[in-house]
């Protein structure tokens, strides 16, 4: 008898499962690549577990996105607003959404460059993102046929993938706005629940465990929170929210994020393996840069990489033989200074001057800089009362209240100059951190 | 303008919005920002699209939360069910003196823009924003027209209220061009 429903076993959700027409996707080459980007590039490093790939966390993405349309699109979970506004969550069209939603996550990664985010800025034409490759290859020849099969317009795929965000010059449904919320929503989107588990799995890092199930159970399409004061009204826009039950473990997930970041995601050394990643591709590419079409997009993964790093790293004439050098040697640059209060107090940009004055006693190529203030933030969201009133999570949780965000600051130096750069930094950093160049309008 | 010198500026926009009766909320702070940015031809250089409540960026929701991060901008949350109010930091106040030229430069159109808007409400702020976005798009489409617009793209405005934002829109930019300072 043949098959049509199709099971992977997959260590954080026990089985994920496809139809044929969904696992021809899965075979077809842009997701197969997929097996061959590391989730964390470099972060293997200094977490020697975390070796896993965008392959099976694109799997993990569609299964939640999955289980979170069925929950969000139950009919007893709908409020009569909902069902006024987006009508095609109780029709016979759900079905058809369902899939379009388990693909929109499956394939919403595989515009991702080798070693994942290492490198993209640097590399790509100005104004480009891998999410413009994503949609590139979700409208390409090797994909088109099979969403034909399906009866799904591919641009739906891109739209419910990327986001209002990254698809700027789309004009996105009610719906579709939902939709797109539950794969790359800033608060509860599955492609960060599912990395959350995943990286906390592979890294050994417990902190970025939290209950997901109980989670998904409660979420629920609802109405933002009111705004308060004069300008008492009811609030017309839907937003991805939890009932009041789910609360705590809303509060989790936010708290295993705030963790992973802070453990993980922004370790110094694995932040500098990055830079040097970055300088090495930078060095490998250029002149021509980082392909920005389907073959050549789909001929480079990590094997060519770190195959071309390893060969540039035995030959000292190789372009980004230095940079090869310090990832594969372990002669990566050390961190000299952090970010702190005390001095962010006197300049909020206090590494960037100091780097600057670095740069002016030593040799500049000496120092890297690490400079992210965390974007996503997003504690903010509508949770549904026993009594059928909506209220803004801020209002009822103390611990999104203090939930604190990541900023990072980071100077780091060549090894061999570390010491001598860190006694001068030390020394002098009190008359080095105010502004030294007006940046009021000229 | 460089990333402190728009937290200068972001800052003076606050508390001019609180002065004129603004909750402050996001929405608030991103609906200003936008016809600060549009129709006061402020150079903030962020891209916003059509979202849930009209105009929206993205990146300046990336960099309300990064000035967070840097404790430059505060969240105070409020009583039940109310979402919270954006506020600078003493830090950032101080970071203001350190941009006297840029807000110089742009103070008369954010304090237009304050007054305008300080006593808005999100819902008529979403009308309006979006009454000013189908304009830009439709520079020659007749009241009516982009009324219809408006309607077809937030199904939840009425025509009527619809026809009411175009006008206001319509005000705005009118007041804009006739006064030098803010455009």
């Amino acid at each position: 008898m043949i098959k049509h429903i199709h099971e992977l076993r997959d260590p954080i959700h026990a089985f994920v499962r496809l139809t044929t027409d969904e696992r021809r996707i899965l075979d077809s080459r842009p997701f197969q690549r997929l097996r061959h980007i590391h989730q964390l590039a470099l972060t293997y490093l200094v977490y020697p577990g975390a070796t896993h790939r965008r392959f099976e966390h694109s799997l993990g993405v569609m299964e939640l996105a999955g289980r979170v349309f069925d929950v969000i699109s139950h009919p007893g979970n709908l409020t009569d607003k909902v069902r006024d506004l987006v009508p095609e969550l109780s029709s016979d069209k759900r079905g058809y959404w369902r899939q379009v939603v388990r693909m929109a996550a499956l394939c919403h990664d595989i515009g991702h460059l080798p070693f994942s985010h290492a490198a993209e800025k640097e590399l790509l034409p100005p104004g480009k993102t891998h999410e413009d490759l994503t949609a590139l290859l979700v409208n390409s020849h090797e994909m088109a046929p099979l969403w034909e099969d399906m009866n799904i317009q591919p641009k739906r795929i891109a739209k419910l993938a990327l986001g209002p965000k990254e698809m700027r010059d789309e004009t996105f449904s009610v719906l579709e706005t939902i939709l797109s919320e539950i794969i790359v929503g800033d608060a509860f989107g599955v492609d960060r629940m599912d990395y959350l588990l995943r990286d906390s799995l592979h890294t050994g890092v417990a902190y970025g465990r939290f209950d997901h199930f109980r989670l998904v159970d409660t979420l629920r399409i609802l109405t933002a929170p009111p705004s308060g004061g004069e300008d008492d009204e009811e609030n017309e826009a839907l937003a991805l929210g939890v009932e009041v039950g789910g609360l705590q473990s809303a509060e989790a997930l936010l708290l295993a994020r705030y963790f992973m970041y802070s453990q993980v995601y922004f370790h110094a050394i694995r932040r500098i393996y990055d830079i040097h990643l970055r300088d090495f591709l930078s060095e490998w590419l250029a002149p021509a840069g980082y392909p920005f079409e389907v073959d050549g997009h789909l001929g480079l993964t990590d094997v060519e990489v770190l195959a071309a790093m390893r060969d540039a790293e035995r030959k000292a004439s190789a372009p980004g033989h230095a940079s090869a050098h310090n990832i594969l040697c372990r002669g990566h640059f050390r961190p000299i200074y952090f970010r702190n209060p005390a001095d962010t107090a006197i300049n909020p940009e206090a590494g960037g001057e100091l780097l600057r004055a670095l740069q002016g006693q030593f040799e500049p190529t000496c120092f890297r800089r690490d400079r992210y203030p965390q974007k996503a933030g997003a504690p903010n969201f509508p949770v549904l009362l026993h009594n059928g009133q909506v209220s803004s999570s801020l209002a009822l949780s103390a611990v999104l209240q203090n939930l604190p965000l990541v900023s990072v600051d980071t100077i780091y130096a060549s090894p061999h100059i570390r010491a001598v750069s860190e006694k001068w930094l030390n020394k002098h950093r009190g008359d080095l951190l105010r502004p030294s160049s007006e940046e009021d309008l000229e | 303008m460089n990333r402190m010198a728009k937290a200068a500026l972001l800052t003076r926009l606050l508390i001019a919005l609180r002065n004129h009766g603004s909750w402050c909320g996001e929405t608030h702070v991103q609906k200003s920002i936008y016809l600060l940015q549009e129709l006061c031809s402020v150079p903030l250089n962020f891209r916003f699209v059509l979202y849930k409540h009209g105009p929206f960026s993205f990146d300046l929701r990336d960099e309300l939360t990064s000035l967070q991060a840097d404790d430059l901008l505060t969240l105070q949350p409020q009583a039940i069910p109310y979402g919270p109010r954006l506020a600078p930091t003493v830090g950032a106040q101080a970071l203001a003196n350190r941009f006297p030229k840029t807000l110089a430069s742009y103070g008369a159109a954010v304090d237009f823009i304050a007054e305008r808007l300080g006593s808005c409400g999100v819902n008529a702020l979403e009308r309006l924003a979006t009454a000013v976005y189908v304009r830009r798009q439709h520079p020659e489409a007749s009241s009516t027209e982009c009324a219809k617009i408006l309607a077809g793209l937030k199904p939840h405005i009425l025509l009527e209220n619809a026809l009411t934002a175009v006008d206001e829109a319509d005000q705005l930019f009118l007041e804009t061009r006739l006064q030098p300072m803010l455009s």
